[in-house]
């Protein structure tokens, strides 16, 4: 990735705050990052740590509370009304329960065809040629099961029908959200594998949230971990799985078992849990589980630099540096 | 291994229900054995009939509209056709379970501790003031940070991670022999999830039991287990040593689940193994092998005959397949 490229997503220091003054919770705590044109950015990060927030805050389905987000250079935090909307069909966004996430009295056709019949960009022949052709792009043959309804399909059927709808408006950016993490490991399989075929024949660009370490690399050119609502490490997968900077990234990546009886099991546990995003702890919000924090950790909050070409963390001391110490 | 070591032996097990729909064969014929001190994997896709077995195990069933068969020994005692006060002998203090969700298996509104109390007064006779202080010990050894303070906790105030806990605690009240833990960790953060499975494994040795896992991640299992028994629509399609199955399966099933979940080893955009369709509806079972109509080595002979469990090469490890991956093949080079 060269500096010239623009790219398709840019989001800088994003915040979205939940509830009143008093209680006020920080779900996300200023984020930055790119995505560029084709590439997939995957995001990790425990239980609450704020990825589906990010996720949403993207479309706008919550309201950011500060922070920009730029699509194709177009500001769209700024952006109301039609203009929202026009925009919002450049982006769409798979959730993770793909059966509820589905109308059950709806036929499959139909459903496929909520965001062409909104627009009214296509209708009659040439609207059924499309739904027909984006069922069979998904697997769901659409002679067979496309008058049947959302009900009498299974989990991976829904989640192959949610993304024939999410590609009916050719979107440039596909945001999952824990797409395949209600599914059985087979039908896992072939969702990841479709995902993958899709996004070269439609050129995607993909945000895919999981928390399944596996999962995200698999499908990720670069990722980003989460933690208590800010990013602490973001880098190209193969380079971030190897040899990571952040200590909480070292943590998850041991604690995430290979399916092979001969890799070991780390031996260091991450002790403890996540503290309470109404009261995060003082400058590194990792520092109260953290075995390298010292006072400075304490005082200044670590920002993301840049430590080797496209690889940013948000530490004091980043692991290689403590390794040549 | 002797007779006598066997802490568990399942024979012919099978456990049907009585539905609406016709009757629903859950657990189709199921025979294994557990040693003691030894952990035992359990894996397969969802409606496999895991939780079923691990239920009918324990002599857990609904009263109607069910027909178990077969037999389960544990430890010398015949649970299938026992009475459910015979069986009220067992549980806690033979056998214990902990579930997925550790909210079904807690009080919402009793203290934790008067849970464990309960369990102790109750199961083991003891009283209040013994019951307090061996519940605190209880909440300490599964490594709830302030037993004191959490003792007066209710369920829903504490994370998931610590509700576990607590369900773990409540399970070895009565230190049992045998301890059957269904998806304990599923749905918990990675790094919970390894705190939990460690904690299991320090328990198993302190107290010297056996344990049974359940599971649908292949890393819990190839890491957790010394055992492994590959479940597909009710029936038992490979077991052996963790090991042995991991290396050289025979069951193209087993090949599936394995080479079909993304590894953290494997460099990103690698193509998953990925079989079409997904498991067969328990109402109406095919013919032959169950696998049959998403497998692509199935001949005929599959859709007409099921295959037997038969002995692969190494001592313990056997597979139903009629057509088996070639003895050669291993999962990683
Ligand atoms: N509508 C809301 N009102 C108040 N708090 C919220 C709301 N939505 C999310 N939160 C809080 O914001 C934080 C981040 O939540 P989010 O759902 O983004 O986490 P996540 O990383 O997606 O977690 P998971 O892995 O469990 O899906 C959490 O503390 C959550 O409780
Ligand atoms: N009480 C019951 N009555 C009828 N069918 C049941 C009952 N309990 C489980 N089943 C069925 O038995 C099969 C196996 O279920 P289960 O053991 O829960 O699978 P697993 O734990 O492997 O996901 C499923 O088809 C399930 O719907
Ligand atoms: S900044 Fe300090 S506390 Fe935070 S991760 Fe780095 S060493 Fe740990
Ligand atoms: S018996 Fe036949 S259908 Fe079944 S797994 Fe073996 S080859 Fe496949
Ligand atoms: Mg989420
Ligand atoms: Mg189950």
């Amino acid at each position: 990735m060269s500096d010239t490229t623009q790219p398709l997503l840019k989001v800088r220091d994003l915040t979205v705050t939940f509830g009143s003054h008093r209680r006020k919770l920080s779900a996300v705590a200023g984020v930055s990052f790119d995505i560029f044109e084709g590439e997939t950015l995957g995001l990790v990060g425990e239980s609450g740590c704020g990825k589906s927030t990010t996720g949403k805050a993207l479309m706008r389905i919550v309201e950011p509370s500060g922070g920009t987000i730029e699509i194709e250079g177009i500001e769209l935090t700024t952006k109301n009304g039609k203009d929202l909307r026009n925009l919002r069909t450049r982006m769409q966004m798979i959730f993770q329960d793909p059966i509820s996430s589905l109308n059950p009295r709806r036929r499959v056709k139909d459903i496929v065809a909520e965001p062409l019949d909104c627009w009214k960009t296509v209708e009659g022949a040439e609207r059924e040629a499309l739904v027909n052709d984006l069922l069979s792009k998904v697997g769901i043959d659409p002679v067979a099961h496309g008058n049947r309804y959302a009900r009498q399909f299974s989990g991976g059927q829904c989640q192959r029908i949610s993304i024939a709808r999410s590609l009916a408006m050719r979107p440039k950016l596909l945001i999952c959200d824990e797409m395949v993490s209600a599914l059985d490991v087979s039908v896992q399989a072939q969702i990841l594998n479709l995902l993958e075929d899709l996004k070269a024949e439609y050129g995607l660009t993909l945000l895919f949230i999981a928390h399944d370490l596996a999962v995200v690399k698999n499908v990720s050119d670069r990722v980003a971990v989460m933690y208590l609502g800010k990013i602490c490490e973001i880098g190209p997968s193969d380079t971030l799985y190897e040899s990571p900077e952040h200590p909480y990234t070292k943590f998850l990546l041991g604690a995430a078992l290979e399916a092979d009886p001969d890799s070991p099991i780390h031996g260091d546990v991450l002790s403890g849990e996540p503290p309470s995003p109404l009261n995060p702890p003082s400058g590194c919000r990792f520092r109260t589980r953290c075995p390298n924090a010292t006072e400075k950790c304490a005082l200044e909050e670590p920002q993301l630099v840049e430590i080797a070409t496209g690889h940013q963390v948000a530490c004091h001391y980043p692991l290689s540096t403590l390794a040549r110490k | 291994m002797s007779q006598e070591q066997k802490l568990l032996v399942v024979k012919d097990l099978a456990t049907t229900f009585h539905t609406p729909s016709g009757p629903l064969a859950a657990v189709g014929g199921v025979s294994f054995d557990l040693n003691q001190n030894e952990t035992l994997g359990i894996v397969g896709e969802s409606g496999a009939g895991k939780t079923v077995l691990l239920r009918t195990i324990m002599g857990l069933q609904p009263r109607t509209n069910v027909d178990v068969s077969g037999s389960v020994l544990l430890d010398g005692f015949e649970v299938v056709g026992a009475s459910e006060k015979a069986k009220r002998s067992i549980w806690g203090l033979e056998v214990a379970m902990v579930f997925q969700d550790p909210m079904t298996s807690l009080n919402p509104v009793m203290r934790i501790g008067k849970q464990i109390d309960e369990i102790l007064r109750v199961r083991l006779g003891m009283d209040r003031r013994a019951a307090k202080a061996r519940a605190l010990e209880l909440l300490e050894l599964v490594g709830i940070p302030s037993p004191a303070v959490r003792y007066n906790v209710f369920p829903g105030e504490l994370s998931g991670g610590m509700r576990q806990r607590v369900v773990i605690a409540t399970a070895l009240a009565g230190s049992p022999k045998l301890l059957m833990a269904d998806e304990p960790t599923t749905g918990l953060d990675v790094t919970i999830q390894a705190q939990i499975l460690n904690l299991l494994e320090e328990l198993k040795e302190q107290m010297k039991m056996s344990v049974v896992l359940v599971t649908h991640d292949l890393g819990v299992v190839a890491t957790r287990t010394s055992q492994i028994i590959v479940m597909y629509a009710g029936r038992i399609v490979e077991m052996g040593s963790t090991r042995e199955v991991f290396a050289h399966h025979r069951m193209p099933y087993t090949r599936a689940l394995l080479e079909g979940s993304p590894k953290v080893s494997n460099p990103s955009h690698t193509r998953l193994l990925a079989i079409p369709g997904r498991p067969p509806n328990l109402l109406n079972l095919p013919k032959g092998c169950s696998f049959a109509p998403r497998c692509s080595f199935a001949t005929d002979r599959c859709r007409q005959e099921r295959p037997e469990l038969e002995n692969a090469n190494a001592p313990g490890h056997t597979f139903a397949c009629w057509n088996p991956l070639p003895v050669t093949q291993s999962v990683s080079a």
